[in-house]
């Protein structure tokens, strides 16, 4: 088993940047989720690991060898597709099969070896059914399988759950992450999805616009993100523009910290709706709010509060366990904390500038 | 999902690419050189010796489009044409239509008809449809409008397929149970949802089956004998066996004209359809579905 | 009327409401009309234009003309005949000559197409769209415009010096090649839907399992995509046999050494077979009708296996 290193890829399409240097390590045995919205150029960039586009600039390496010239037949990688790209004309059987069998081992061996991956795929009773006659998880499992079959390097899914239903896409992300831990093996995954790179990976690359924003692990991304982009991207937040005081920002009575760097009169104050305090009664600290709406998420409740700083409307989403939630009203007003420690604000950027 | 801007996978090398080139080059030689041919010979005074015509004249075209012979060749085949494509339409919509909302038990039946002028020779039905017409109905035989019927049933499959597969495109059942729950009669609904949204279908039908009956001769030269369509004449000047008073310099001229009518027909068909195939493999709707997903 | 989209299944219950005759009758013919109406005027057509006469040619077949009874023995009459023998034999050979250099040629030419940037797509299709819908007496006369005796590229080919001496217009060669220009593109056009079957990932995937492009089309893209070719050629084949139009046009150029071909026959018995009439022409295309049945049979179960795995 090896890593995957990238060094300064970069893919133009035609004057659209796809990838913009983006340098990644990729350490032994660890999963990397890719993450990010559509046309970020996640997808390209593990086409460009798989050999199935060719960066502009920079290098692919697999282990210590560099493969950037290297066919994508000859490099040492499964890959899962978003599509699953069973061969329609083979058994799931034969399908597993084929990677081997084009590498022409012995019949003895591939038997073996599919049994094998039939087992750890646990596709076993479908051997001999045909990708139509096979639901969408068992078909991504096939492909899983296919995958592995040759022992590759690297594994590399692609958006390997969004063609599937929410409830097989759970199941299979836990199958998927166990698979790769008992076989020990380098994936790249690359999802739009972040509570399932959160859960998956070991560690995240955010992605926008080609570039990568930010790398850490799922926890360390979720509590602090390093970007304004991450922050919007990653769970949901609060997102409340604050006018800077003194060097400082804030919402009287609720909260108040250090401006960021280079804010410009306004900042950007990011905070999860679980850091939200809410308690009921008129007196007291804290910013008053009219609850406009409940809904009720299960455990949680979230309510949608508008409170006010300086004449101006402040809409901020706050989340209470359920139980206390159900003796508050709608047009009851409550008052409002922030735990400042969870607060995080970047300066606004003008219109133009990346990163909003 | 991850929609990146990717292009067809484009990664030639040279030799594979001139091996391409030179194939399509062929081919568009061998689509191309007999138009080019019958446009020199269009021009030409006399040419059966030489590579090139011996002299150049414009006479053949003065003097075909004056022809009143030909001219009412023209005018009977474009009517003839014309009339085919308008019944096709006006039989087929309704069928096609109903089988999707109400009766499913009209497409097979339709299917099944839609096979027949595409397995038998036009050569069969036509003489099939002589000897019918000689037991029901003699007066009509080499009318006018025996010929239109005849080829308004040779030709109703371009449009049912044309149609059928719009209908399927635009999911006409729920645009229709759509605009009944909004309260249109059913004369509403096929004016302004059903036509609207096929009208891709119907205009790509039509002219197939206008082009099917504007080029049809077998059917031509035995059920409408005494008529005069631009086939019919045509033949008769190619088997002028001899090359006399430039009947074929003005045949050249007439197949000209022809090819320009069905060349103006695909363009107009394959600007409607946005450069997707027109025809489709008879019967195997499932595989251009599969296809456009 | 006013419910149009009630579920089909309820229209054809009717049948099973008991209850006194007329009301029920009525009533089912009321259902009946609402059910077949506006499918009517086409059905009236196809009956009357299309299956009526091939019922009528396959009764006359056994009739004979004017002749009472059915017998066979126009049949043994017509197909002893040399000149008929040869023309169904030779027709064959052309049709299957025909479809296989179309498929040759075809297929290459449709996979290529269907990868190609729209732009350019859409003129090859509009390109193979006119040149698919040209046939008749026109092509002929462009034929022999071109290749014929003193054809365009007859005279270039001799004028640079090579002793080149054009095949006869009613000969097989002539009728293949001319064939061709309608056939190759209406193959073309058929098959390109089906091409797009074909996926960019299964390429991809095949790829990264270490496929060359050999091993994919052996594996993958060739299983796939055989039996829409067969089903195409069958296509191919049955149109071949039924082309008149083209044929008659090249064949009155060589006048008595043009090639016997069954639709030629059939026009000419029609036109002047004082001998047996128009009962040898209704063989002839009760024989025509029988080929290209089979062929359609074929042809579907080719396009069911060709579905199968989609």
């Amino acid at each position: 088993m090896s890593g995957v290193s990238l060094v300064g890829v970069t893919k133009m399409y035609g004057h659209v940047k796809a990838l913009d240097h983006v340098s990644i390590d990729v350490c032994e045995g660890e999963l990397l989720a890719l993450l990010g919205p559509s046309g970020c150029g996640k997808t390209t960039l593990l086409r460009c690991v798989a050999g199935l586009e060719l960066p502009d600039k920079g290098t692919v390496e697999i282990g210590t060898i560099d493969v950037t010239a290297v066919p994508t037949r000859d490099r040492p990688i499964g890959m899962v597709f978003q599509s699953y790209a069973l061969f329609p004309n083979m058994t799931v059987r034969q399908n597993i099969a084929f990677p081997l069998e084009v590498r022409h081992r012995p019949r003895t061996e591939v038997k073996t070896r599919v049994d094998e991956l039939l087992e750890l795929v646990n596709l076993t009773e479908q051997a001999n059914r045909y990708p139509k006659q096979i639901s969408g998880g068992q078909a991504q499992r096939c492909a899983l399988g296919r995958a592995l079959a040759p022992n590759p390097e690297v594994l590399l899914l692609d958006e390997p759950l969004s063609a599937l239903d929410a409830l097989v896409r759970g199941r299979l992300r836990d199958e998927i992450r166990r698979i790769q831990q008992r076989v020990g093996i380098t994936a790249i995954y690359v999802t739009h999805d972040q509570s399932e790179a959160m859960a998956i990976a070991d560690r995240v690359a955010v992605m926008n616009d080609g570039r990568v924003e930010q790398i850490a692990a799922p926890a360390d991304l979720y509590d602090l993100p390093a970007t304004q982009f991450s922050a919007t991207f990653v769970g949901s937040r609060n997102a409340v523009e604050l006018a800077v005081r003194e060097g400082r920002v804030g919402i009287p009575g609720s909260f108040h910290i250090a401006a960021p760097e280079g804010s410009n009169g306004h900042a950007l104050a990011f905070f999860r709706p679980e850091d939200v305090q809410i308690s009921r009664g008129q007196t007291g600290d804290g910013m008053r709010a009219r609850v406009e709406l409940k809904i009720f998420l299960g455990p949680t409740t979230r309510l949608h509060l508008v409170g006010e700083d300086d004449g101006r409307p402040i809409a901020i989403f706050g989340d209470m366990a359920s139980r206390q939630a159900r003796l508050i009203e709608e047009g009851e007003t409550v008052r409002v904390h922030v735990d400042p420690d969870h607060v995080q604000a970047f300066p606004i950027l003008k219109a133009g500038q990346r990163g909003s | 999902m991850a929609v990146n801007i990717r292009r067809p996978a484009a990664r030639d090398h040279g030799a594979s690419r001139l091996a391409r080139n030179l194939f399509f080059g062929a081919a568009l030689f061998y689509f191309c050189v007999p138009m080019v041919a019958v446009l020199i010979y269009s021009f030409s005074t006399r040419w059966t010796a030489n590579v090139l015509p011996d002299g150049y004249t414009l006479q053949w075209w003065q003097a075909t489009i004056s022809d009143h012979r030909i001219q009412s060749a023209f005018s009977t085949s474009i009517s003839l044409a014309t009339l085919t494509a308008l019944i096709d339409i006006a039989v087929v919509v309704p069928a096609a239509y109903w089988s999707r909302v109400r009766n499913a038990r009209i497409r097979p039946v339709v299917e099944v008809a839609a096979a027949i002028p595409f397995a038998l020779p036009y050569v069969v039905i036509a003489f099939g449809l002589m000897q019918f017409s000689g037991v029901v109905a003699p007066q009509f035989q080499g009318t006018f409008p025996l010929l239109v019927a005849g080829h308004a049933a040779i030709a109703f499959p371009f449009v049912y397929w044309a149609v059928d597969g719009a209908m399927a495109a635009a999911g006409i059942e729920r645009l229709s149970e759509t605009a009944e729950a909004c309260g249109a009669s059913p004369f509403q609904i096929i004016r302004r949802v059903v036509v609207p949204n096929i009208s891709s279908g119907l205009v790509t039908g039509g002219l197939l089956s206008f082009a099917a009956s504007f080029g049809e001769f077998a059917m031509a030269q035995i059920i409408g004998r005494g008529l005069d369509t631009v086939p019919l004449w045509s033949a008769e000047m190619i088997r002028s066996y001899t090359d006399t008073a430039g009947s074929y310099n003005r045949l050249a001229v007439v197949t000209l004209l022809t090819f320009a009518v069905l060349f103006v027909l695909s363009a107009v068909v394959v600007y409607w359809n946005r450069g997707q195939t027109v025809r489709l493999l008879p019967g195997a709707a499932a595989t251009d579905e599969g296809g456009r997903r | 009327m006013a419910t149009l989209s009630r579920p089909i299944a309820k229209v054809g219950g009717l049948e099973s409401t008991g209850g006194s005759a007329s009301p029920s009758l009525l009533t089912r013919m009321r259902g009946w009309l609402a059910a077949w109406l506006p499918a009517i005027p086409l059905l009236l057509l196809v009956s009357t234009c299309l299956i009526a006469p091939v019922v009528v040619l396959i009764w006359q077949s056994f009739t004979g003309m004017g002749e009472s009874g059915l017998s066979l023995d126009l049949w043994f009459k017509v197909l002893g005949q040399h000149v008929n023998q040869d023309a169904i034999f030779t027709s064959l050979v052309l049709a299957v000559g025909c479809s296989t250099i179309t498929l040759v040629v075809g297929a290459p030419l449709a996979w290529m197409i269907s990868r190609m940037l729209r732009g350019s797509r859409a003129f090859w299709l509009g390109l193979l769209n006119v040149a698919a819908n040209f046939g008749g007496i026109g092509l002929a006369f462009a034929y022999m415009a071109t290749i014929g005796t003193v054809g365009m590229l007859t005279l270039i080919v001799q004028g640079l010096g090579i002793a080149f001496d054009a095949p006869r217009e009613g000969s097989m060669p002539a009728l293949l090649v001319a064939y061709e220009y309608t056939n190759i593109p209406l193959f073309v056009l058929l098959t390109i839907p089906a091409m797009s079957i074909l996926r960019e990932d299964w390429w991809e995937a095949a790829q990264v399992a270490a496929a060359t492009r050999l091993v994919f089309w052996r594996r993958i893209g060739g299983p796939i995509l055989a039996p829409f070719l067969a089903a195409g050629w069958l296509l191919i084949f049955t149109w071949t046999l039924g082309i008149y139009g083209i044929a008659y046009g090249l064949a009155g150029q060589s006048g008595a050494t043009a090639v016997h071909l069954i639709t030629l026959q059939i026009g000419s018995a029609l036109q002047s077979d004082v001998l047996l009439g128009p009962g040898r022409a209704a063989i002839l295309a009760v024989v025509l009708m029988v080929f290209a049945t089979t062929s359609l049979v074929l042809y579907r179960t080719m396009l069911r296996r060709a579905l199968r795995w989609l």
